[in-house]
């Protein structure tokens, strides 16, 4: 008979430590790095900032200055920045996993998830013209953010994630329900390799750059050391009671070892890559735990 | 049948409210630590890749446990299904009066009756109490194990002393069966209670129903007189031998021709063997059913056949030695020379000394017959001539019937005769001197005359060998030798041709007793748990 069992969550994941630390890992000269099309096409945005123009929208702190229609402020009295249409092609998509897998490690690996997207979608609104925020089972699973002045919202929206159960096939879907999609970062614990194999292939064939992000916690390499422990997938419920010992520990580190094996496998067979990484501290975030992130998200 | 199961200890049983409780200890420990892994997989993985099973808790595993539990809760109730109606003890009335002793085919009628017994018997409940009266010949009780055993229960014989049909009434109640085993002889009717097998043995039948013995000990001559008896279904005239064989110096065969129902006496004279021996009398009739009570053995002694040693002086004539060698040959004994070394039953004394009688005066006991011979050193012995007149007992065995009225003496001595009881004497007027004495000592005895035989015109007497024959047989005491006949068989057993006759009855169903169950339920609660030795 199944126990219950208290399901962890992740508390106020941008802390007040982590928001100090993010506009200096913003300033950082380092880039990030979006699809061919968008690129060339961003780049000429920004010299001359031309592109076809699709609508205003009301001015918010943090816009760029050069988008304001001043030709409306001086008609209306009000900011409206002009929304042209290769901004929305400048941007990249993160994808992030909200099943309940994610809840697992200590900390959660969701905490670090959520943190990596807040950094990933920080570059790429510092760097480009927007992100999209992909979250399968979000009330609002497919929301844009562009400006670095939406990177409060951006955060919050991330806080308010809920915890879904979906599959990676619903995730690519959404995904590919927008226009145009250049580079994906694809952030989940990708705990079934094999599940993730075929939606990385249909996004590579649609023609988007799929960069996996696998927020690594202690347990991924190191299992506990010993006692009798009861394990629980959270997100199935399922439990298994195993008494753990030398022998055991050693054949669940090779068994470890061989799913990070399948995991890079699956990602290099798609053509895609998969970083690992590590968030350190949670509770005191620091500079360089996150520059690898930024060195490669320039890539 | 009554399979309503009931309990004895009822109260046991609230004991199965502790089955929570070891549904609770039956579980697998519970792990205290919690860890929450997405890789549940790869744990798995690890454990099979050991061999190794998690910890579970199984149904199967507690339902046997439960039922182990259970079985041994009720077994300390103790459950047993009640015991049924019907008598719970058994007597069985065995004929055994001679009857019984019938033969039909290879066996008789007390054999199939005790076979019978023992197979009805052991298949009886170990709890119906069993009694077995054998009925016939001596009375014999055997109760519980012997009882069914039948052991010791003898071969029939002797006449059915007991009252069958009054014994079965007063057995028979509602807890007690009687069953009553008879062949109907002997009786005016069978039990009419309980249950009842008759075992035939009508037919034709011979009996030596009582035989007399006159016998001449310690002479050879024996005289007997059997009676018989002969029964057959049709009354027709019964040709019969009766046989005498054994310790006899010639086997007789004796035909007799009987009739049916009517006692015949035949009348045997013998001559014994020296040895002694079996004497068997047998009634032969063809077609006989009942051979036992035909055959009658007596037992004899053997006769004395002594030897008689002779002592006589040198001047006493041959009269000693001829009378010794007429009365061995007459007793079928010998005469044999007074040796040292030599065994004698009897001295036969002519005249002389014999030291026989001790300075008290007490005789020697021995059998001896002396004629004028002292017999102690000291007496002083004084010539006595011619004493006369001379008269004799008439009552005395040694003389009754003897005539001694021409009996001369010539010369006698005096003082040389023992105390004893006088049979010959010298008439004095009124007093009488005995010159002749029987001294008995039971079990011996010996005469003694006062005078010689040389003396005396005694030899010639026609009564001598009579009275020599007399103190012979006197000598070897008053003690009668007896012979034992042995006991017939009751009339009663006696006529096969009629028996009282009835259907047999079976036995009746027998009360159960309480039938534990304890034990049955303790062996499932094994078997569960054996099983859940093999239960993952």
């Amino acid at each position: 008979m199944a126990r219950a069992f208290t399901m962890p969550t992740v508390r106020n994941p941008f802390s007040a430590e982590f928001r100090a630390l993010l506009p200096v890992l913003l300033s950082t000269r380092g880039k990030i790095g979006a699809g061919r099309i968008e690129r060339l096409r961003a780049r000429r945005s920004v010299l001359s900032q031309s592109g076809t123009f699709v609508g205003h929208r009301r001015y918010e702190l943090g816009d760029d200055l050069r988008h304001i229609d001043w030709s409306a402020y001086a008609r209306t009295g009000e900011l409206f920045t002009k929304q042209l249409e290769e901004e929305d092609r400048r941007g990249v998509s993160v994808m992030i996993d909200l099943s309940p897998s994610m809840l697992a490690g200590t900390p959660p690996r969701r905490l670090a998830a959520l943190r990596l997207a807040a950094v990933i979608a920080g570059l790429a609104l510092a760097r480009l013209d927007g992100v999209s925020i992909v979250a399968p089972g979000a009330k609002e699973p497919n929301r844009r953010f562009s400006g670095v002045a939406q990177l409060p919202r951006l955060l919050d929206h991330l806080d308010k994630l809920p915890v879904a159960t979906t599959t990676p096939a619903e995730a690519t879907a959404l995904a590919l329900q927008a226009e145009a999609i250049g580079r994906v970062h694809w952030i989940s614990d990708f705990a079934v390799p094999h599940d993730f194999s075929l939606p990385v292939l249909s996004l590579r064939r649609r023609g988007a750059k799929v960069f996996g992000w696998l927020p690594a916690v202690p347990e991924d390499d190191a299992p506990p050391s010993g006692g009798y422990l009861r394990v629980i997938d959270p997100e199935s419920g399922h439990e298994l009671a195993v008494p753990v010992d030398r022998a055991f520990q050693d054949e669940l580190r090779g068994q470890l070892a061989l799913l990070q094996r399948q995991q890079r496998r699956m990602f290099a067979e798609a053509g895609s890559q998969l970083w690992r990484w590590a968030q350190g501290d949670a509770d005191v975030p620091r500079l360089s735990d996150y520059l690898p992130i930024v060195a490669a998200c320039a890539r | 049948m009554n399979l309503m199961i009931d309990l004895t200890e009822p109260q046991f049983l609230w004991a199965l409210l502790l089955l929570p409780v070891l549904w609770w200890l039956s579980q697998p420990p519970q792990p205290r630590r919690q860890v929450v892994s997405a890789h549940l997989a790869q744990w798995q993985l690890a454990m099979r890749a050991l061999r190794r099973r998690p910890p579970r808790g199984s149904w199967l595993r507690f339902a046997l446990l439960a039922l182990a539990a259970i079985g041994a809760t009720i077994a300390a109730a103790r459950p047993f299904v009640p015991a049924t109606d019907g008598p719970g003890k058994l007597v069985v009335l065995l004929d055994a009066s001679a009857s019984m002793a019938v033969v039909d085919g290879d066996q008789s009628a007390f054999e199939r009756a005790r076979d019978k017994l023992r197979a009805t018997l052991a298949a009886l409940p170990e709890h119906i109490d069993v009694t077995l009266l054998r009925c016939g010949g001596d009375l014999r009780r055997r109760h519980g194990v012997a009882a069914r055993q039948c052991n010791d229960l003898g071969q029939p014989g002797g006449g059915l002393e007991a009252d069958l049909v009054q014994l079965a009434e007063q057995a028979q109640t509602d807890d007690c069966v009687v069953w009553t085993l008879t062949d109907g002889q002997g009786q005016q009717q069978v039990p009419a209670v309980g249950a009842l097998t008759m075992l035939p043995t009508a037919g034709p039948n011979a009996v030596i129903t009582a035989v007399r013995v006159h016998d001449a000990w310690p002479l050879p001559t024996l005289m007997l007189e059997v009676d018989v008896v002969a029964f057959s279904l049709p009354d027709a005239p019964l040709a019969a031998v009766l046989q005498l064989s054994g310790a006899v110096t010639e086997p007789q065969q004796i035909a007799c021709d009987l009739q049916s129902s009517v006692a015949q006496t035949v009348t045997v004279s013998v001559q014994r063997a020296v040895t002694g021996g079996e004497l068997l009398l047998e009634l032969q009739l063809s077609g006989d059913r009942l051979p036992h009570d035909n055959l009658h053995a007596l037992t004899l002694p053997p006769l004395p056949a002594p030897r008689i040693a002779v002592l006589a002086e040198q001047d006493a004539g041959p009269f000693a030695i001829v009378a010794a060698a007429a009365l061995a040959d007459e007793v079928a004994g010998e005469v044999v020379a007074l040796e040292a070394g030599v065994a004698a039953g009897m001295l036969l004394v002519d005249g002389g000394f014999v030291a026989l009688q001790a300075a008290n005066g007490e005789l020697a006991r021995r059998r001896v017959l002396t004629f004028g011979t002292r017999l102690s050193p000291e007496a002083t012995s004084e010539p006595w001539l011619s004493p006369a007149p001379i008269d004799w007992s008439r009552s005395s065995p040694l003389t009754r019937g003897l005539d001694l009225s021409e009996l001369r003496i010539e010369r006698a001595w005096r003082n040389i005769l023992p105390d004893g009881e006088a049979f010959l004497w010298w008439v004095d007027g009124d007093d009488r001197v005995p010159l002749g004495v029987l001294v008995d000592a039971g079990e011996t005895a010996s005469v003694h005359f006062a005078f010689r035989l040389e003396d005396s015109n005694l030899p010639l007497l026609p009564a001598f060998p009579q009275l020599l024959r007399r103190a012979f047989v006197r000598s070897y005491g008053q003690t009668e030798t007896s012979i034992a006949t042995p006991s017939v068989s009751p009339a009663s057993e006696h006529d096969l041709s009629a028996p009282a006759a009835a259907d047999d009855r079976a036995l009746p169903q027998f009360g159960s007793q309480d039938v534990g169950l304890a034990r049955w339920f303790v062996c499932a609660g094994l078997v569960a748990l054996a099983f859940r030795a093999f239960v993952r």
